[in-house]
């Protein structure tokens, strides 16, 4: 038996090193009548060039042997057997065909461990999820966790690197999170990591994605106000720094980007839910995506969650005019859309951010945008009023579902 | 002519929803945007904006009935306090409710201390099935603040029932003392809303002053 698993073990390495394969071998189990058929046997064994593997030598006639045969040897192996009058018979058929079953079986059953300890359809806390973000980095050998910077109360930024390959490819950015209180983007995008790590090599589109470029997610951009939500106010929506001179804490990440900031749709009062803060990136949660962003210097696309209202959104916010690229985001935005409404119908509106939602400065994917990242959008999740912020957890899943078939229709287009 | 996809005919929208759930919601009935179809905005000189809307709204109870609806909403000029006029006309019946009212007026009359409860939805979207009607009532609450406050300016829903109160009277309408969180969409502001909801199954729901 320990002879079976050694064999197994290393057929494992070898076949996912591709360094030997065991396609056509066949396991015979040989009984032997008299002492005569098992000299005959232990002849059998002294000849090294038929690569004969017995997982139970020859030793006495009671006892049964069992033989692996290399493809090319069974045919004269059994001849000879026949010849002697030896019994036997085939215990494995394909040897190959065994190891595979077994490959898959037990990728399944880690598969099962993996999604039955972790709920992708309940709310978590933020060490759950940070959990749950190193037991995909664990998981998957080109998945990694990496931490662009520290929030004000000095908690860890996580990125989860999605990468094949290759060194600095174009890349793909998307967060979620980045406004707290927006719940199902943070557990939204935990379902998406899960399905990319998972769908890698069975789903083409994917497949082919992450051949080509990178993939970068940042599934909570602003724990500091995320704890908060679950501590002390669940309707809290800023960062929570302090701000000098001013009793309110926090400023509205969304409105401290450095792209028309300070303009017309963003407070200049500390205690306004879209106060932009002091200066363009006074926020350390936004710096740290600005500083990494810039240094990688190859980002293609820049997509980030919210909630809610159903939109998909494109530059401009800080002004009402429209981007250079406008038609080819428009039409980019409606397939998107068009892609999420087949699963479920949910309609999400598509249009520039000024004129579908409302003017508003200091926005991340101005900042994307006006630095070069072409395709910049900017969702807003389910719903669209009635439950809010407060979106029932059984519909996590779904809102995750249909909104990476958005994702994935822009990242498709990205790609080509 | 407004695209319905644009900002400006869905505050209208907003409002006319927020005027119709007054007048038409209950404990066994909500009403919800399924399609803005049409919006039109005429500039009247010296009075205001008025748009003029086409609306397919949904049971929220009963996803699979939907109703049209045409509305006017009117934002008067320059006044701050003043809400707008709104007029909605339903086109079709709205399922009746008169059963899961009587059943509800029965169970609070019958209640020996005072109905109270909070968070509702919870921070998980969680509502007890049997605190539906009374979230509900809060839409039709909330329904007539955002009528009231409403400018071309403001999109509010309701975003929670921070603490409602069950107020026994010696008439026979039920009163209901709500403190709601209104969210606000182009301020982003959450703010709270004390407000006292009488209701009655044949009489309806009315705001007391």
């Amino acid at each position: 038996a320990n002879m079976k698993l050694l064999l197994i073990f290393s057929a494992l390495i070898g076949a996912s090193l591709c360094l030997e394969t065991f396609v056509g071998h066949q396991v015979l189990r040989i009984k032997t009548k008299n002492e005569e058929q098992v000299k005959q046997l232990q002849l059998l064994e002294s000849l090294e060039h038929l690569e004969l593997d017995f997982w139970i030598n020859p030793s006495a006639p009671a006892l049964p042997v069992d033989v692996r045969i290399p493809a090319v040897s069974v045919q004269s192996v059994k001849a000879f057997l026949e010849s002697q009058g030896i019994e036997y018979s085939i215990l494995i058929e394909d040897l190959q065909d065994v190891l595979d079953k077994e490959k898959q079986d037990m990728a399944e059953s880690a598969q099962r461990e993996r999604s039955s300890s972790f709920d992708f359809g309940t709310y978590h806390t933020l060490d759950d999820i940070n959990e749950e973000l190193d037991h995909l980095a664990s998981e998957y050998s080109f998945v990694e966790k990496i931490q662009i910077g520290e929030s004000y109360e000095k908690r860890p930024l996580y990125v989860l690197k999605f990468s094949t390959g290759g060194s600095r490819r174009p890349a793909i950015w998307l967060d979620a999170g980045i406004h707290s209180r927006e719940w199902v983007t943070q557990a939204s995008a935990l379902w998406i990591a899960n399905k990319i790590a998972s769908d890698y090599g069975t789903d083409d589109s994917i497949t082919s994605l992450l051949d080509k470029m990178d993939l970068f997610l940042l599934p909570v951009a602003n724990p500091d106000g995320f704890v908060y939500t679950h501590t002390s106010n669940r309707m809290w929506r800023k960062t929570r720094s302090k701000i000098p001179g001013s009793i309110c804490v926090g400023v509205d990440p969304n409105r401290n980007w450095d792209a028309g900031f300070g303009g017309p749709g963003a407070s200049n009062n500390p205690c306004s839910e879209s106060y932009h803060g002091p200066s363009a990136n006074s926020e350390v949660e936004v710096k740290s995506v600005v500083d990494f962003i810039k240094n990688h210097g190859n980002f293609k696309a820049f997509l980030t969650l919210h909630s809610y209202s159903q939109l998909l959104m494109y530059p401009y916010g800080y002004k009402c005019t429209r981007p250079d690229d406008y038609a080819e985001l428009e039409s980019l935005g409606r397939a998107a859309a068009s892609s999420i409404r087949s699963l479920y119908g949910t309609t999400f509106q598509v249009g520039t951010i000024c004129s579908t939602i409302y003017q508003a400065s200091g926005g991340s994917i101005d900042w994307s945008y006006d630095n070069g990242i072409k395709y910049s959008f900017a969702f807003e999740l389910r719903d669209t009023g009635r439950y809010g912020f407060l979106l029932p957890a059984n519909q996590i899943i779904p809102a995750a579902k249909e909104t990476w078939l958005g994702l994935k229709r822009i990242m498709e287009h990205v790609r080509n | 002519e407004l695209p319905p996809s644009q900002f400006p005919a869905s505050r209208a929208s907003a409002v006319a929803l927020g005027y119709l759930c007054y007048l038409r919601g209950g404990p066994g009935r909500g009403l919800q945007l399924r399609e803005l179809r049409r919006a039109r905005r005429q500039d009247i000189d010296d009075v205001g904006h008025k748009y003029y809307l086409e609306l397919e709204l949904e049971d929220v109870l009963d996803k699979a009935r939907t109703v049209s609806c045409t509305a006017e909403v009117l934002y008067h000029l320059g006044s701050k306090t003043s809400a707008p006029d709104v007029q909605v006309t339903v086109q079709g019946e709205l399922r009746s409710t008169e059963e899961a009212d009587q059943e509800f007026y029965n169970w609070i009359r019958s209640l020996e201390k005072e109905l109270v409860a909070e968070n509702i939805p919870d921070s998980h979207g969680n509502v007890p099935p049997e605190l539906e009607p009374i979230h509900l009532l809060a839409w039709v609450a909330s329904g007539y603040l955002i009528w009231q406050n409403s400018t071309e300016n403001t999109k509010f829903h309701l975003a929670q029932v921070k603490h409602v109160k069950q107020v026994k009277r010696s008439d026979e309408d039920l009163q209901f003392d709500y403190v709601v969180l209104l969210h606000e969409m182009v301020s982003q502001e959450v703010l709270p809303w004390q407000v006292t909801l009488l209701w009655h199954p044949q009489r309806g729901a009315r705001v007391s002053q």
